[in-house]
């Protein structure tokens, strides 16, 4: 009796459907991130096939004192703050327009999604030609209203060249926010604006007390999976200015695409790895969420 | 039983015929890039006409990818280290070291001695593919190469009264001189050189390494460090656009087309939209002697992979692009100088003025050295280049920098 109860609680059937899933995880995530850790000790650099090994930590120790590889560090820092702040700022206040009611608001929120929808080689391509130092559409404007004297190569000068790529990023992204944040405007409760308009409330402070504070885990949510897409993205400044002038726009996952475009994948592997680790420890919070939701 | 044996006859016979036919009837795997939609055209012809008229049943199925910037070496690499390799590519002579040291290519010393047109080759061209390979034998088929000259607008020269410089020193003069404000409005509106600090650039900056009386194998040498600074100062003095740090091959084109800048270098693949926006009011020479003189040859040659299982049908494609009709068609087409002689010697290549620069060009020609560090050496150029220019580093620690990347372990 007991044992055919043992027979019934174990069933092949949904190990057999889980299956599938399971290989495709280990082929195409599982055994890369542990070829990719396998690398990072590794000489493993494929116009030197004579010179491949183990070095243990060599990557590692290079990597600390590559003075491109600090500088790539502090300038994703920089990458993602200023340009998931600048998505997050006005993808909220787009958000709030596209949530009000008016004319043409249906074609509004439609023409609002164009930045996220155009391919980042074809945003890349796009605001180069505006940026362009010699026939760029922004300086011509901006010549034209008497703000500057002479044209400014933006994406040449190591001032400029950053916040180019950084407007840039945020102009893809703001659509990404704005449906977001639009999506968890339209889940909250009008009662609570009619509380506080009853209380005196003013639209600062409703915006401060209900909307912000009933938006947090969307805010939350969308945040962290921007900046861990925005610190991985390469497409935008690699097409841009492909990290100069004088590294000056180096993104570590640019770094590591241009390592690993020069074949050594040992050492664009260890720093895959440690911009990994980076992510990680930004993600935790969003993971804690997430699984604390679920026990929930 | 005699019903039985003729069947088993006809079916040795059919089996035998069979047989024959998939000796005879070959397919050679090709892999190539083209630049632009009217070169891809033309190799599809051209491998439509080898599978017509080889007469040997060799079938040539063509694989089209994009160059990438370099891109289709390292995607060739890869595909040929996981086993894809094709039976035959397109291939640039930088990347040599990294498939020589992988063992992929095929020896191609006993095909190219038996070959009845192996003296339309130039010998040294076979010594530079010698030299990429670092051994004795021959594993890259030259197949057309590009000579790197100085564009310059006539008319510009006659505006600003100079003309065509004979030494080095006259070539930095001029670049100051042909940078004007033409509409007096206090800016510059004409540079005199259209510098290209971004990818590629070291080719065109080459000729100003080698002027200034360095060479690739010293780059760290007084001679080398004048030339990085004549270099730097061109642009310091703003004799070259703003945008030179971050400018790459259209960049440059597209300044030289506007009117932007009065000279810039490129190869012959650009003359054909020069002489369309330009006629006559476009023409070109040779990067002008200094303390020494060098111009970039870009190459383009096929390479056979060891892995091909029939290399003799393997090399009568790449005869056929080498010396043959495909030969002829191509540079026709693309404007890049032949490497067979019966083809340099025909009207459309002797008659052309960029061809004739290309050729005169052609004995101070040569590539950067093939190590198995040049590959990141050219990744890294830009980076470097762009530090000196913009003040972050000075010409010697530039060229120190160069150097050891190219040279140390």
């Amino acid at each position: 009796m007991e044992l055919k109860s043992r027979r019934k609680r174990f069933n092949i059937y949904p190990y057999l459907l889980l299956a599938p899933a399971l290989i495709i995880m280990l082929s195409v995530v599982i055994v890369p991130i542990f070829n990719a850790f396998n690398m990072s000790f590794m000489n493993y650099n494929l116009t030197r096939p004579n010179k491949m090994g183990y070095n243990n930590f060599g990557n590692y120790v290079k990597m600390l004192n590559d003075s491109d590889f600090t500088g790539a560090l502090w300038r994703t820092v920089v990458w993602v703050v200023f340009g998931v702040g600048g998505q997050f700022l006005f993808g909220f206040m787009l958000a709030l327009i596209l949530n009000k009611y008016f004319r043409g608001r249906g074609v509004a929120r439609a023409v609002s999604l164009i930045p996220w929808v155009t391919p980042g080689v074809l945003i890349a391509l796009m605001w180069s030609w505006m940026f362009d130092g010699n026939y760029g559409v922004i300086n011509d404007l901006l010549m034209k209203l008497h703000l500057i004297d002479d044209k400014i190569a933006y994406l040449a000068r190591k001032d400029t060249a950053m916040p180019s790529v950084i407007i840039t990023i945020i102009w893809q992204g703001i659509p990404f926010f704005a449906l977001m944040i639009l999506a968890g405007l339209q889940g909250i409760p009008g009662d609570l604006y009619e509380a506080a308009a009853i209380d005196g409330a003013t639209g600062i402070q409703k915006l401060f007390y209900v909307t912000i504070p009933s938006l947090r885990n969307t805010i939350f949510v969308t945040t962290m999976l921007r900046v861990i897409w925005v610190a991985n993205s390469v497409d935008v400044i690699f097409n841009m200015t492909n990290g100069g002038p004088a590294n000056s726009t180096q993104t570590l996952a640019v770094y590591v695409y241009k390592k690993a475009s020069s074949l050594d994948m040992g050492y664009a592997s260890a720093m895959a790895i440690a911009l990994m680790l980076v992510l990680l420890v930004a993600a935790i919070p969003y993971l804690k969420s997430t699984f604390a939701e679920k026990g929930a | 039983m005699k019903k039985l044996f003729a069947m088993f006859l006809a079916l040795a016979m059919a089996l035998t015929m069979m047989s024959f036919a998939s000796a005879d009837d070959v397919t050679i795997n090709f892999w190539y890039w083209a630049d632009n939609d009217a070169y891809s055209q033309t190799m599809q012809e051209m491998i439509a006409d080898f599978n017509a008229t080889n007469g040997k049943g060799i079938t040539v199925v063509g694989q089209e990818y994009p160059w990438d910037g370099g891109g289709y070496s390292q995607n060739l690499l890869t595909a040929a280290l996981g086993g894809g390799a094709p039976d035959v590519s397109t291939f640039k002579l930088t990347a040599t070291p990294s498939f020589t040291n992988n063992n992929l290519l095929a020896n191609l010393d006993d095909l190219i001695a038996n070959w009845e047109d192996k003296d339309q080759i130039n010998e040294n061209l076979y010594t530079t593919m010698k030299k990429a390979s670092g051994t004795d034998s021959i594993y890259v088929m030259p197949w057309n190469t590009q000579v790197l000259y100085v564009y310059y607008r006539p008319s510009m020269f006659a505006e600003a009264g100079v003309s065509v410089p004979t030494t080095y020193e006259e070539f930095l003069d001029i670049c100051a001189k042909l940078t004007r404000d033409t509409d007096g409005d206090g800016k510059t509106d004409v540079y005199g050189f259209g510098m290209r600090g971004s990818n590629g650039g070291q080719e065109p900056w080459g000729c100003f390494l080698y002027a200034g009386g360095g060479d690739f194998e010293h780059m760290d040498s007084e001679g080398a460090i004048k030339g990085m600074q004549d270099y730097i100062d061109l642009y310091k003095n703003g004799y070259a656009p703003e945008t030179a740090p971050n400018d790459g091959f259209s960049q440059v084109i597209d300044n030289f087309k506007s009117g932007l800048t009065a000279m810039t270098i490129h190869h012959i693949g650009s003359s054909a939209q020069m002489m369309e926006l330009f006629g006559d009011d476009v023409d070109a020479f040779i990067f002008p002697q200094g303390v020494g003189r060098w111009t970039s040859m870009g190459d383009t040659e096929t390479v056979m992979f060891d892995s091909c299982q029939n290399k003799e049908a393997a090399f009568e494609w790449m005869a056929y692009l080498a010396t043959g009709k495909g030969q002829e068609t191509w540079c026709t087409v693309t404007g890049n100088v032949p490497v067979a002689a019966r083809v340099q010697a025909l009207p459309q290549f002797q008659e052309n003025r960029f061809m004739k620069v290309s050729i005169e060009g052609s004995p101070v020609a040569g590539i950067l050295p093939v190590l198995d560090t040049t590959t990141q050496w050219i990744a890294d150029w830009p980076a470097t280049i762009q530090k000196a220019l913009l003040g972050e580093t000075t010409a010697e620690e530039c060229m120190k920098t160069l150097q050891a990347a190219m040279w140390e372990e």
